[in-house]
């Protein structure tokens, strides 16, 4: 055990209790606290609410924090990967959906209780993922993307039922924010066992999952069925998870960071990591707890812990990052099979180009009218080509820039998981954005945009400060960025938990649209998507040398910091551009480079390019989808890209194997 | 007296709780093909990267005269190229894109890769025996294969100075004795220098011109072959009891006695 987390823990703990004890003291007195055993015919009010209240909620967020941390030590073990985590796999969102699909479709089976809902449905994405990745041995690459792609897809559509019911809104995104309110401690006892039986399951595994720490090849040779272990590990990990996801919402970040923490903090090895990452776990939630509770007097009882996990967690991980020594898990392991190589990249590349060209003019020509759907004559073409070519030009270059700051970022950290969404920019853009709305009475477009833009440029210049630092991996600059991710995830948690009208505006802009964009802003954003595209292409050598590593990229003299920065400033660059008008929900830099990939584009400028053209693509139609699916009303945009991209980019997957 | 290469003074290295070279001055001569050798941990490869510039380190070297941080990124990689111990995958690529990387310094992000170039990575490509693999996936190759397109991609750098990092690791005997072989050609044919991490002993005192080695980051001795080739030298490096055998060419194999 290091030093850190000798001088770390026991001040944490202190400052759970005491931030637990001030807030229990302050509803009661010591000398009035209730006798053991707690018997509610002998007590007054107070008594009652400190003791199947304020206490099982003080256990219950150990509990909890604990179940998350060993959740998500499990999963970056199994993964290979340091940014797994519960939500990775899609259990969150699968939780989500089915509880949203319940509320609105079904309200009666909510009465039997949360709990079975949450699980079927985190269930069954976790079950979808392990499906896939099942065809391809458990492949750590493979089931992060699956489980994010999932993932998106059913918060997608979560968010779109929601947007559509509105009414429901409130209770769900309180369940959302993660509530630790208890008025019993049936919670503390069922979610007890879980952990226990986990904790005893998870010391079962630890060897299993030490040997497997050398990776598959290694694991196999000693004798170890290293589909059955990664099975059992994740499965764990998603039971651990989907029961904390269904007793009490959705709390970000805890399964992320306490693993991370517990690594800088130079932990080695499979055995400290599963000891210690659910003890901070636990004390992560605690502490945020507390500081609710602390608060509560003021905002009242019903704001969500979970909405605060991220907002005193992100900053923790970012202030820890550079400071703490310590090494992030080996690299994601190559057992997804090679993607194929176009011998002719030139073909598919003009066939894409094409493809845009023609699925821009029939966008244009064809329309839906309220009894069916219409070829437009000249007449009405001159008449509605003034409303439907700027958002044309718009979505299809907002597109193209994600896909390209996307691709840029791949390859830049060498890690598949990387775009725009997961540094946090799109997260930056969205405080900007919120920031906006609350700050003006009457906010106009330009100051909307201006707030996003701003936030999308300081969100990249706190992850600059980390790419600039020397020899920092790029899996930490992954972690920063998704440290800011969790800070703007928390606070809009927030601000959706007031449930004031500025809330309804900042959830419209989220899932993103293109109605209102003029042609002056259309124009200027395709600027910006070929200017960006230019130098990119321009960057292509960097582009090509920095997936084989700083060791490599250095002894060929490639100037790494100035390689960097530039590359880390154009993606902020184009993403920011974009996600002003797509919202930040998109996920269209993920997936439009992995396509691309898939498709056989292998060297950089071609790969880049193609990207560039399948993100256009991809708007492009997700537009069409969002104007038509419920004419006359519109759909999210951003949504729509996720809809249409995430099984494709699925089924492309699945396809290449070799 | 031959010219020299490597100038290091006083050079160490740490890690927190651990001193991994310590106080290490020595010379390394220009036009010869200089082994590294050592027990695990004494050190050796951490050097190699000392003098790759990817690490840093105390003390001073210098490379030509020049101390190592007064060299910009892409002069170094003009005057000296590095293989790291473990190659990492190259995806998507096939041997003549990564071949090509090599010329980097010379073009820059933005330079035309012109006929110079094309010839250099023609030229580096025949020279390792890969002309057959131009097109051929990097990561469907085996070990040797991948091994000498790596080679190959230092060639093409056309640095004066090779440093490897136990490249004949992973490899079977006849094909160690052909990337060494093919390291000694390259340097006494065009009067290049080599560093290399080496394991095998009797590799190195057969391939090699001059030998430094280290112990518990410690220099051990520096000579020819000949000086290390000796029972009591190799007990003192290895800490073991070693046998030196005469063959009848006369040239020396050690064993463990």
């Amino acid at each position: 055990m290091s030093r850190h987390l000798r001088i770390w823990l026991p001040l944490a703990a202190m400052l759970a209790i005491g931030l637990w004890g001030l807030a229990a003291l302050r509803l009661l007195p010591w000398p009035e606290w209730p006798a053991l055993p707690f018997t509610p015919d002998d007590m007054d009010l107070q008594q009652i609410l400190l003791a199947f209240g304020l206490m099982p909620r003080g256990v219950i967020a150990l509990l909890a924090g604990a179940a998350l941390g060993l959740s998500g030590a499990i999963l970056q073990a199994v993964l290979r990967n340091p940014v797994a985590d519960p939500t990775t796999l899609g259990i969150s969102s699968g939780a989500q959906l089915a509880l949203v699909l319940a509320t609105i479709l079904a309200p009666d089976l909510l009465a039997v209780g949360r709990w079975p809902v949450a699980m079927a449905g985190a269930g069954l994405a976790a079950g979808l993922v392990l499906m896939i990745g099942a065809r391809r041995n458990f492949a750590p690459v493979t089931m992060v993307i699956a489980g994010m792609l999932v993932g998106m897809t059913a918060s997608a559509i979560a968010t779109a039922i929601t947007l559509a019911q509105g009414h429901y809104l409130l209770s769900l995104v309180i369940w959302n924010g993660g509530a630790l309110v208890q008025q019993d401690w049936s919670g503390v006892r069922s979610l007890a066992l879980v952990v226990a039986g986990g904790g005893l399951f998870a010391a079962l595994l630890s060897r299993p999952l030490h040997v497997l720490s050398l990776g598959a090849e290694g694991a196999a040779g000693l004798g170890m069925n290293v589909a059955l272990v990664r099975l059992m590990a994740a499965g764990l990990a998603v039971w651990l998870a989907a029961t904390v996801s269904a007793e009490l919402g959705l709390i970000a970040f805890v399964g992320l960071a306490a693993p991370a923490l517990v690594r800088t903090a130079g932990a080695r090895g499979i055995k400290p990591l599963l000891i210690w990452s659910p003890v901070v776990g636990a004390l992560i939630l605690s502490v945020c707890d507390g500081l609710v509770l602390t608060i509560a007097g003021v905002t009242g009882e019903m704001f969500p812990t979970g909405a605060l996990t991220g907002l005193f967690g992100g900053p923790l991980l970012l202030w820890l990052l550079p400071r703490l020594r310590g090494s992030t898990p080996p690299g994601t392991e190559r057992a997804e099979g090679p993607a194929p190589r176009l011998a002719y990249p030139r073909r598919i590349l003009s066939g894409l180009t094409v493809l845009l060209a023609v699925a821009a003019f029939m966008l244009i020509w064809i329309g839906r009218v309220p009894d069916g759907w219409a070829v437009l004559d000249w007449e009405s073409l001159t008449a509605f080509l003034p409303m439907r070519l700027p958002r044309l030009i718009a979505a299809a270059s907002a597109g193209a820039a994600l896909a390209l700051a996307g691709a840029m970022l791949q390859r830049l950290t060498a890690n598949p998981l990387a775009s725009p969404e997961v540094l946090g920019v799109s997260g930056g853009a969205t405080l900007g954005y919120s920031a906006a709305v609350f700050a003006f009475a009457a906010p106009t477009s330009l100051a909307l945009g201006a707030g996003a833009m701003i936030g999308a440029a300081l969100a990249l210049a706190l992850v600059t400060i980390f790419v600039s630092h020397r020899d920092m991996p790029a899996e930490r600059v992954l972690l920063a960025g998704i440290s800011v991710s969790a800070l703007a995830a928390s606070v809009l948690s927030a601000i959706m938990a007031t449930g004031s009208p500025q809330s309804w505006q900042i959830l419209g802009w989220l899932s993103g649209s293109s109605a209102g964009i003029g042609m002056a802003a259309a124009v200027s954003l395709a600027v910006v998507a070929v200017a960006v595209w230019a130098a990119t292409l321009a960057m292509r050598r960097w582009l090509a040398v920095l997936p084989l590593g700083t060791g490599v990229a250095a002894g060929l003299g490639l100037p790494l910091a100035l390689a960097r920065l530039s590359l880390i400033l154009l993606a902020g660059i184009a993403t920011g551009a974009a996600t002003m008008l797509v919202g930040p929900l998109s996920f269209v830099g993920l997936m439009a480079p992995h396509m691309a990939r898939r498709m056989g584009l292998a060297r950089a400028g071609d790969h880049v390019t193609g990207a560039a053209l399948i993100g256009a693509l991809l708007m492009l139609a997700a537009d069409f989808g969002a104007r038509m699916a419920g004419f006359p009303y519109e759909l999210p945009l951003g949504l729509f890209a996720s809809l249409i991209g995430a099984p494709w980019l699925i089924w492309l997957m699945m396809r290449s194997k070799s | 007296m031959t010219a020299t290469l490597f100038q290091i003074e006083n050079l160490a290295v740490d890690v927190p709780g651990r001193r991994l070279l310590d106080d290490i001055s020595l010379t390394l001569p220009a036009g010869q093909v200089i082994a590294l050798i050592g027990h695990n941990g004494s050190g050796k490869s951490t050097l190699l990267k000392v003098l790759a510039r990817q690490i840093p380190a105390l003390g001073r070297t210098e490379l030509e005269g020049r101390a190592l941080q007064d060299w910009s990124a892409r002069d170094y990689a003009r005057r000296l190229a590095f293989l790291p111990q473990h190659t990492p995958p190259a995806e998507g690529m096939n041997t003549r894109e990564l071949v090509s990387l090599g010329r980097y310094p010379w073009h820059g992000a933005m330079g035309r890769f012109g006929p110079q170039d094309h010839d250099a990575v023609e030229q580096a490509m025949t020279e390792c025996g890969m002309g057959a693999f131009a097109d051929q996936l990097v990561d469907t190759m085996s070990g040797g294969e991948r091994q000498r397109a790596w080679l190959a991609m230092m060639v093409a750098q056309q640095a004066g100075t090779l440093l490897l990092d136990e490249p004949i690791s992973a490899l079977d005997i006849a094909h160690q004795v052909e990337v060494l072989t093919l390291v000694r050609r390259m340097c006494h044919a065009q009067n290049r220098n080599a560093v290399i991490v080496l394991h095998e002993v009797n590799m190195a005192a057969r391939f090699c011109d001059h030998i430094v080695a280290l112990k518990g980051g410690k220099l051990a001795m520096q000579g020819s072959p000949d000086e290390l080739m000796r029972e009591e030298a190799l007990q003192a490096i290895y800490g073991l009891p070693m046998q030196v055998l005469t063959r009848p060419d006369g040239q020396k194999v050690a064993i463990p006695a």
